[in-house]
């Protein structure tokens, strides 16, 4: 029950200035911040006038009822013994039995520690990488090796789960690449992929091999808006390539940083149903169970969608606080967050 | 890691339905819904009432290795070593009256093209319009629910027994499935000679609230969990001929030939297998002096996770198999690289065979005979006698039921007669040409006969055969002879139950079944699955013991 995916960021930058003037701008000239034309078009003319972005945007409005919002009503079942044979309306209504007795299942509250402890670790070791690697591959002159970069790391993004870890497995399980070469050379063998303390390190690792480099994309689009110009003056003012990094890049960046942060913590109670589901026997669910594995394989695994349910929506009610929370500590900020305030 | 669907329809049969079975629930166990809401299940003498007549075949093809009769009512299936080559017709007169039907059942193949050359030759011969619409085996359990939800079930609909609980089979019948009571129940079946012939078992695994629904498939003379196999090849090229009549020996064994450093361990994830050699009660429950237990509660389960948790300490379980990676096509047991493993017997076959060849020449299974782990007299526990089972719509009129009773008969045609071989062939020439060693298909045949699609709707009693490949006929058939004798049938075996819904996620169980899992692969110790099994007792496992106690046992109904 994603409340939002990682969405399609427009960076501030590229927005034409016209259309929507910046907050300090509006202070200074005191003036309204609805251009006067817009006022005075009537319902109609409004319509008319934006007649093709209105049939552009349909199809995606359309999309997102039909599946985002219709699918939210099913959401009763979480308040039954939902029985396909009987559906929503027929089914028992048992009011909250489902969630009391998901908050007496010390199993879910299991999987909601270990989704918030992979959720940090994913959130310090994870989320900067990407930054970094903008920032790394911006400072690359030649526009050839930069394509060619840029080409190889956004590659495992295209890769499967499936095959990602069977890689993994192949290179470092118990009978994979590395450990083989150390028992024919009679060492002492470390099997990463079964090793329950080292869990949490090994998926933000495969996460960090298979994303990172599909993560840059953004953070190139905002550090391409910022003006050459400032760096030109910059170094003629004897700035150091760390002071121009420092006072110009990161400034630069600040915004879409907020921004994918914000997006990140409204997803901060998904930490990667597939690659979890894939390798929760490996390390056992005591290091693998996060709520979408927990709803999984006790919800539909075995026929008790209502409480599979119940889970469900008491992960969208904590992504929902989370993302709000952190919208709201953007604004105080003074950044724009998911939308201008 | 992917799963693929590498399982004969065979192999699936019985490795799915006999593991988890084992694992934790009866496969025909029933979780359920509204109507049938308080839950129950039928009585010992209204089954006996309902049940019809066994009546053999006179004059089916005689089998090279005959049944063979064991404790409690067990019996081994014929076996065939060569394809008969005298077919014998078993149905006589008209089979069908022009009848238009539709039917459904899981296919785990591609789809054949609708309207076929095959199709179209099979409803000559029943003298039908019988549609069969094959939906993806994969996806069956959710590609029926909005049907039954819909009210648009077809005329004829095949449920696997393990879903049950999701289809709620306890709920359907009467109110959407026909009850056959009075067209097949005592003798009234005797019209219908090639059902007649199915095990009793089987029929039994069709009855619910004492009336007969259902038309049941493959049955077997005896269904078992499965059996402890190893790579007969591999040991004989090291000289080794297994005699494994304890735990000890088996680890003794699996210690002589682990190998590590060439990348061959000695054995896979046994758990489940291996609760018939430490005497673990097969099915969910069991009586301990006239009160129903919990077999997750079991003592030997105890020593069985102990054990299985010293294999894997020991370092002899492969490292894909702690880490819970599945392969198939070939297996690590068929590439090689693990020498013993548990399985279901309906692997065993033919084209597994064909499978651990093309991965090394002179590939041989074997299975080590039943034993117990302290060396006693050991025991198997029965599985349900079939796992499948289809049923008619209610709304068919009761001459349109006959109809098809008649086609079911003829579906039910035992291995070895002409309406067989066009079943599962289809038409000699067009979809097959016979071989040395049996029909071989032809392209056509493989696209369109190979599903076996009708096998769902009614079979005759299994039999085992492979061809090319008599050894493993005989290999299979002598440890189905010996096993025989330790045969015994489980509580509440072959009995459909309804379970109330609130007991419906304490029955699934799936935490034990992780917690068994996180021990008999060695990353907990046996405290681990012990903590688990007494939060789950005191969270409702007890408490559906009680009700098995009350509503099953108490009013003898086992």
């Amino acid at each position: 029950m994603a409340v939002m995916a990682e969405g399609p960021a427009v960076p501030e930058e590229a927005r034409p200035k016209s259309e929507a003037p910046s907050r300090e701008r509006r202070s200074q000239k005191g003036t309204e911040p609805i251009p006067a034309d817009r006022r005075r078009l009537n319902f109609r003319a409004r319509l008319r006038r934006d007649r093709s972005l209105i049939i552009m945007i349909t199809p995606v409005v359309l999309l997102l009822l039909v599946f985002n919002y219709l699918p939210m009503f099913g959401t009763v079942s979480a308040f039954e013994y939902y029985d396909p044979i009987y559906g929503f309306f027929h089914s028992n209504f048992i009011g909250f039995k489902n969630f009391t007795d998901l908050f007496g299942d010390a199993n879910f509250w299991h999987a909601f520690q270990n989704t918030l402890v992979l959720s940090l670790v994913q959130l310090v070791l994870y989320f900067p990488i990407p930054i970094f690697l903008a920032i790394l591959l911006n400072t690359v002159i030649s526009t050839k090796l930069r394509s060619f970069i840029q080409a190889v790391v956004y590659l495992p993004h295209f890769f499967s789960w499936v095959l990602v870890i069977t890689i993994f497995n192949q290179m470092l399980g118990g009978a994979g690449l590395l450990n083989q070469f150390l028992r024919r050379h009679h060492m002492a063998t470390w099997n990463i992929m079964s090793n329950g303390g080292m869990f949490k390190y090994l998926i933000t690792f495969q996460a960090v091999w298979k994303e990172a480099g599909w993560g840059i994309i953004v953070f190139l689009a905002a550090l391409a808006a910022i003006d050459p110009a400032l760096y030109e003056s910059a170094a003629v003012d004897g700035a150091s390539r760390w002071r121009r990094t420092w006072h110009i890049t990161l400034p630069g960046m600040r915004g879409m940083i907020v921004l994918m942060l914000v997006l990140r913590l409204g997803n901060a109670l998904n930490v990667g149903f597939e690659q979890m589901l894939l390798q929760r026997q490996a390390v056992g669910p005591q290091h693998a169970e996060v709520l979408d594995t927990f709803a999984y394989y006790y919800g539909i695994g075995n026929g008790n969608f209502g409480y599979g349910a119940a889970a469900g929506l008491f992960k969208g009610v904590i992504s929902l606080i989370l993302i709000y929370a952190a919208n709201k500590a953007a604004h105080r900020l003074g950044e724009d967050g998911l939308y201008r305030k | 890691m992917s799963s693929t669907n590498a399982f004969t329809r065979r192999g699936f049969l019985t490795a799915s339905a006999g593991a988890a079975g084992a694992i934790t629930l009866s496969p025909l166990l029933a979780a359920c819904g509204n109507s049938a809401g308080k839950g129950g299940a039928s009585t010992k003498a209204g089954i006996q009432a309902v049940l019809p007549t066994f009546k053999p075949l006179a004059g089916g093809v005689t089998p090279d290795i005959p049944v063979v009769s064991g404790a409690d009512g067990a019996m081994t299936n014929p076996g065939f070593v060569k394809y008969p080559t005298n077919l014998v017709k078993t149905v006589t007169g008209k089979v069908g009256s022009g009848g238009t039907y539709t039917a459904v059942a899981p296919s785990w193949n591609p789809i054949p093209p609708a309207g076929n050359a095959y199709y179209a030759a099979v409803n000559r011969a029943l003298g039908a319009n019988f549609t069969s619409q094959p939906a993806n085996g994969n996806t069956y359990n959710t590609v029926i629910p909005p049907l039954i939800a819909a009210n648009k079930l077809p005329d004829w609909l095949a449920i696997p027994g393990w879903l049950n609980p999701t289809f709620n089979t306890g709920g359907l019948v009467g109110t959407r499935l026909a009850d056959l009571t009075p067209y097949l129940g005592g003798d009234a079946i005797l019209e219908y000679p090639n059902l007649a012939a199915i095990p009793t078992g089987g029929w039994q695994c069709g009855v619910w609230n004492n009336r007969l629904y259902g038309i049941p498939s493959y049955t077997d003379g005896m269904d078992v969990a499965g059996a402890m196999l190893y790579r007969r090849d591999l040991l004989e090229a090291k000289g080794i001929t297994p005699a494994v009549k304890t735990a000890a020996d088996l680890m003794a064994l699996g210690k002589e030939v682990n190998n590590p450093s060439g990348g061959v361990w000695a054995f896979d994830d046994n758990r489940v297998y291996l609760y018939q050699v430490f005497k673990v009660p097969i099915g969910s429950w069991y009586l301990d002096n006239g009160k129903v237990k919990s077999a997750n509660e079991h003592p030997q389960l105890l020593e069985c996770l102990d054990f299985c948790n010293q294999l894997a300490k020991a370092g002899l379980l492969h490292p894909d198999a702690v880490a819970g990676v599945k392969t198939s096509n070939p297996s690590r047991f068929n590439a090689g690289k693990v020498i013993i493993i548990g399985g279901g017997l309906g692997g065993w076959t033919a084209s597994d065979a064909e499978t651990g060849s093309a991965a090394k020449p002179g590939y041989r299974v074997g299975a080590f005979p039943v034993f117990s782990s302290d060396g006693s007299t050991p025991s198997i526990g029965l599985t349900s006698s079939s796992g499948w089972v289809s049923y008619l719509n209610k709304n068919l009129s009761p001459d349109r039921i006959k109809e098809c009773l008649r086609i079911a008969n003829y579906f039910a045609a035992p291995f070895g007669s002409y309406e067989y071989n066009l079943i599962n062939f289809g038409v000699e020439g067009a979809d097959y040409t016979m071989g040395p060693d049996g029909p071989v298909r032809t392209t056509e045949g493989s696209n369109t006969a190979a599903d076996n699609v009708y096998n769902f709707f009614s079979s005759a009693q299994a039999q085992v055969y492979n061809a090319g490949y008599p050894d493993i006929t005989k290999d299979l058939e002598a440890w189905y002879a010996d096993a025989a004798k330790y045969a015994y049938k489980p509580l509440f075996w072959n009995l459909n139950i309804t379970v109330p819904d609130q007991y419906s996620k304490i029955a699934a169980g799936t935490e034990l079944d992780d917690a068994a899992t996180a021990v008999s692969t060695g990353k907990q110790p046996l405290s681990y699955y012990q903590e688990a099994l007494a939060t789950w007792k005191s969270s409702g496992g007890d408490a559906l013991a009680t009700w098995y106690q009350q509503n099953v046992a108490d009013k003898g109904l086992s």
